[in-house]
């Protein structure tokens, strides 16, 4: 009977322990697949402005300044490795994308040309699942790094190899910006 | 209340109603015995059988059978890009896998999800509904019928369909009995307190009605809870709201073959009118809206 009884609180306990052991490997695991996702979202926006800075060029050739600030944003994009690289590279390149589409509104057959319309749905969906590639990866980061730091799942983070991981955090300077108050 | 707490909330009432639900059928089965003798508790195994054989044969094929009984057509991306391009979106906010594609020609607008799981799910709009919404707003419903296909809402309603089925085969069956003399056991056990039997008609008369109720009751939660699931996804409660404006603006509505399949819809194909509250399967629009303004306000 004894036997039986410890036995059981063993068994027990080893599937508590393969329970959390799997569930931090299991976060850790999403985590790397939501990165990999930003990654191919990033790869097809960056594949996509060749493409558009020359249509936008066929039209509006003295805007010079703002085809080299999207040509060196998405230079930086593409060669940027870490965490936090990226994510400021991305945020420059949403930056300079947004001057280049406000460059185009002053050409009415720029913006009038199938060519462009079409490029600028594919712009705005790619922009779209850029943006929910990187809130899916920051809301997966949040359960990981919560599981890592809390009790009980947090006795098992070393065992797993399992540590905290880095937010994907945009340095937008139009949503740090204080609105305008006029009287 | 944001979306997260709200998710929560809407959770612990389906569960709280499926508890409900086992209990009616515990009940139903207690009042059975009662008025009839414990003999009858053999039937209740061929009730749950015959109910769950014709829900369960249904839910496995969810997707052909919805397809046949609402006239959808499937579709491929090169159909309609731009409908991809929005599911896409909203598959990398929620994580789940690509779902097929249908299009209802209906000039109503409506939408609806169905699916046994992910994997299988399937989201269908009509031509209305395309026509009618903007990206944003065709967003919104998206994230809604994927929120659907991510609460495993068929499996949910499969489960409650088989609780009322086999509630109200149970109360027909013993209602036949009662006017058959299937009563005789009573007379062998000597009677019995006829308040008790009393009671225990009533319920066997009122079962299946309550159970109905607690089926529109399961899936005016899960309606909610796709909301609240919705914005969770695309963290634009403004997108489903204008969408749901767009909807309770309209009053035309799909041409439905079948009230069978009027809870998958996003916006119910009943005339609202004629349902009351409590037989309802989607809660108020004008609520709904309501509940996401809040959101929105919350910034």
């Amino acid at each position: 009977m004894e036997l039986i009884i410890i036995l059981g609180v063993i068994a027990l306990i080893a599937v508590f322990v393969i329970s959390q052991y799997n569930r931090l490997i299991r976060l850790n695991i999403t985590v790397d697949e939501a990165w990999a996702q930003i990654e191919v979202q990033l790869k097809r926006r960056a594949d996509l402005i060749p493409n558009l800075v020359e249509t936008v060029k066929g039209y509006a050739k003295h805007e010079q300044s703002t085809f080299d600030a999207v040509v060196t944003a998405r230079a930086k994009a593409t060669t940027a490795t870490t965490v936090a690289d990226t994510a400021a590279a991305d945020g420059m390149l949403t930056q300079a994308l947004r001057g280049l589409l406000a460059v185009a509104e002053a050409y009415p057959d720029l913006k009038a040309s199938t060519n462009f319309l079409s490029l600028q749905e594919e712009l705005s969906t790619t922009e779209n699942k850029v943006a929910f590639s990187r809130q899916f990866y920051n809301d997966n980061v949040r359960s990981l790094n919560t599981a890592v730091k809390t009790i009980p799942s947090s006795f098992f983070a070393g065992f797993a190899k399992v540590t905290e991981r880095e937010f994907y955090e945009v340095e937008d300077p139009q949503d740090r910006k204080a609105p305008n108050v006029t009287f | 209340m944001n979306f997260r707490t709200m998710q929560a909330a809407n959770r612990r009432k389906t569960i709280g109603l499926l508890i409900s639900m086992g209990v009616l059928v515990w009940v139903v089965v207690y009042a059975a015995m009662t008025y009839f003798g414990s003999s009858t508790a053999g039937i209740v195994p061929i009730a749950v059988g015959i109910s769950l054989v014709s829900v369960w044969g249904a839910y496995y094929g969810s997707d052909k059978l919805v397809l046949t009984m609402t006239g959808a057509k499937l579709i491929q991306e090169s159909d309609n890009p731009k409908l991809f391009d929005l599911i896409h979106e909203v598959t990398i906010a929620s994580g789940l896998p690509m779902p097929k594609v249908a299009i209802v020609i209906d000039s109503a607008p409506n939408a609806f999800a169905t699916g046994r799981n992910p994997e299988h799910a399937l989201i269908a709009f009509t031509t209305g509904i395309l026509d009618a919404m903007d990206r944003d707003q065709l967003q919104g419903v998206i994230a809604h019928e994927m929120a659907h296909v991510a609460n495993r809402d068929t499996l949910v309603s499969a489960v409650a369909a088989t609780t009322a089925g086999a509630i109200a085969i149970l109360s027909d069956m013993l209602t036949r009995m009662m006017f058959f003399g299937g009563g005789r056991d009573r007379n062998r056990e000597g009677g019995g307190n006829p308040l008790a039997l009393v009671v225990s008609l009533v319920i066997l008369i009122l079962a299946p009605l309550a159970a109905m109720m607690l089926k529109s009751a399961i899936s005016r939660k899960r309606e909610s809870l796709a909301d609240a699931t919705a914005v969770s996804f695309t963290r634009n409660p403004a997108g489903l709201r204008s969408a749901l404006e767009v909807l309770a603006a309209d009053s035309t509505v799909v041409h439905q073959r079948s009230t069978a399949v009027a809870h998958i819809w996003i916006e119910s194909p009943l005339d609202a009118k004629s349902v009351s509250k409590l037989f309802s399967t989607h809660p108020p629009i004008a609520e709904r809206i309501a509940v996401l303004k809040s959101m929105e306000s919350l910034g």
